[in-house]
């Protein structure tokens, strides 16, 4: 691999158990693999259980770590998938949406219950999704990855990948029909 | 670019340019301009699924899920740890020894100054204080 891995140096310094370099990996990394797990698994609760897991899994690999076998971010979202399917497999059920964040207090309760409304509408759509391309869906659009890095990390070719895209955006504008998203009036 | 592929590229990516892929981008770009009705037809229907993607916000970690993160991680003590560590065992282990010397050179002292005062006054270990009314002289017994 001819890129160079942006996260190499300082994942070798967590593997020689420096403190520093530890909590500017977790500041890294902890809020996009909250935010993947949150979207898989669709539970706020499971969703730190996977960070959490995820993280140790990183202690361990750390100091084993080589640059150029493949990226370390690509490898973590491989972990982090991995592990939110254990628990979907797990469920044996759909997901259910979590409940919304806390309520803006200086929305109106008239405009914040709407918000939250709308909120809660995209979550379920989101988990009512078959996982795959839940998954395709998450990793493209909002982990950014590029759809190479998408596919290969779903084991698929870049078509497979933009047939799963354009099929969770269609059952999406199915889900979601006759209801405007509407702006964020929070 | 084709019309199908344009189809496909907006239906997978949305209507953002910046989410297309980068290597046909330019390309999309320039057919969009040149077909704009069609273009906008298509790229509306899919800005409205980007729109609601876009309300989906999960909120940030915790300071509590970061903290018992962070204290997961084997992490090696900075060397002022580890130098604090090492001085305050040698202190201890110094004080300890510190103390068990002037213990010795306690007992050695009233071991050497009893003896030598016991020449020259009376000791309060004199074999008479050490005896008992019962063990007196077998010559008190001389006179019956």
């Amino acid at each position: 691999m001819s890129e160079q891995d942006p996260d190499a140096e300082l994942v070798a310094r967590v593997g020689a158990q420096d403190p520093v370099a530890v909590r500017t990996l977790v500041a890294r990394k902890l809020p996009r693999l909250l935010a993947l797990a949150t979207r898989m698994l669709g539970d706020r609760m499971e969703a730190e259980d996977v960070a959490q897991e995820a993280f140790v899994r990183i202690w361990k690999q750390a100091p084993r770590w080589r640059e150029g076998e493949a990226k370390f971010d690509t490898w973590l979202h491989r972990v982090a998938l991995n592990l939110c399917y254990d628990r979907l497999r797990g469920q044996r059920e759909e997901p259910v949406a979590e409940l919304p964040d806390e309520a803006d207090p200086a929305a109106s309760p008239d405009v914040r219950i709407e918000n939250e409304a709308r909120d809660a509408r995209i979550r379920e759509a989101l988990s009512a999704l078959p996982a795959r391309q839940r998954e395709a869906l998450v990793l493209n659009y909002y982990q950014e990855l590029s759809n190479v890095d998408a596919a290969a990390l779903m084991g698929i070719t870049v078509d497979a990948l933009e047939s799963l895209l354009a099929r969770a955006r269609r059952n999406l504008r199915t889900q979601l029909a006759g209801i405007g998203p509407g702006e964020d009036k929070s | 670019m084709t019309p199908e592929r344009f189809h496909t590229i907006v239906e997978a990516y949305g209507a953002d340019p910046r989410r297309w892929p980068e290597q046909e981008r330019a390309d999309a770009q320039a057919w969009a301009a040149a077909h704009r009705a069609e273009a906008d037809a298509v790229l509306a229907e899919s800005a409205a699924i980007d729109a609601w993607l876009a309300r989906d916000q999960v909120a940030p970690p915790a300071r509590e899920l970061q903290r018992r993160i962070v204290e997961s991680a084997p992490v090696r003590r900075p060397s002022w740890f580890r130098q604090h560590v090492w001085w305050s065992g040698a202190a201890i282990a110094g004080v300890g020894l510190t103390g068990g010397l002037a213990g010795a050179l306690a007992v050695s002292f009233f071991v050497l100054t009893g003896a030598a005062s016991s020449m020259h006054e009376p000791s309060v270990h004199e074999s008479s204080y050490l005896t008992t009314g019962f063990g007196g002289s077998p010559d008190d017994w001389s006179d019956e």
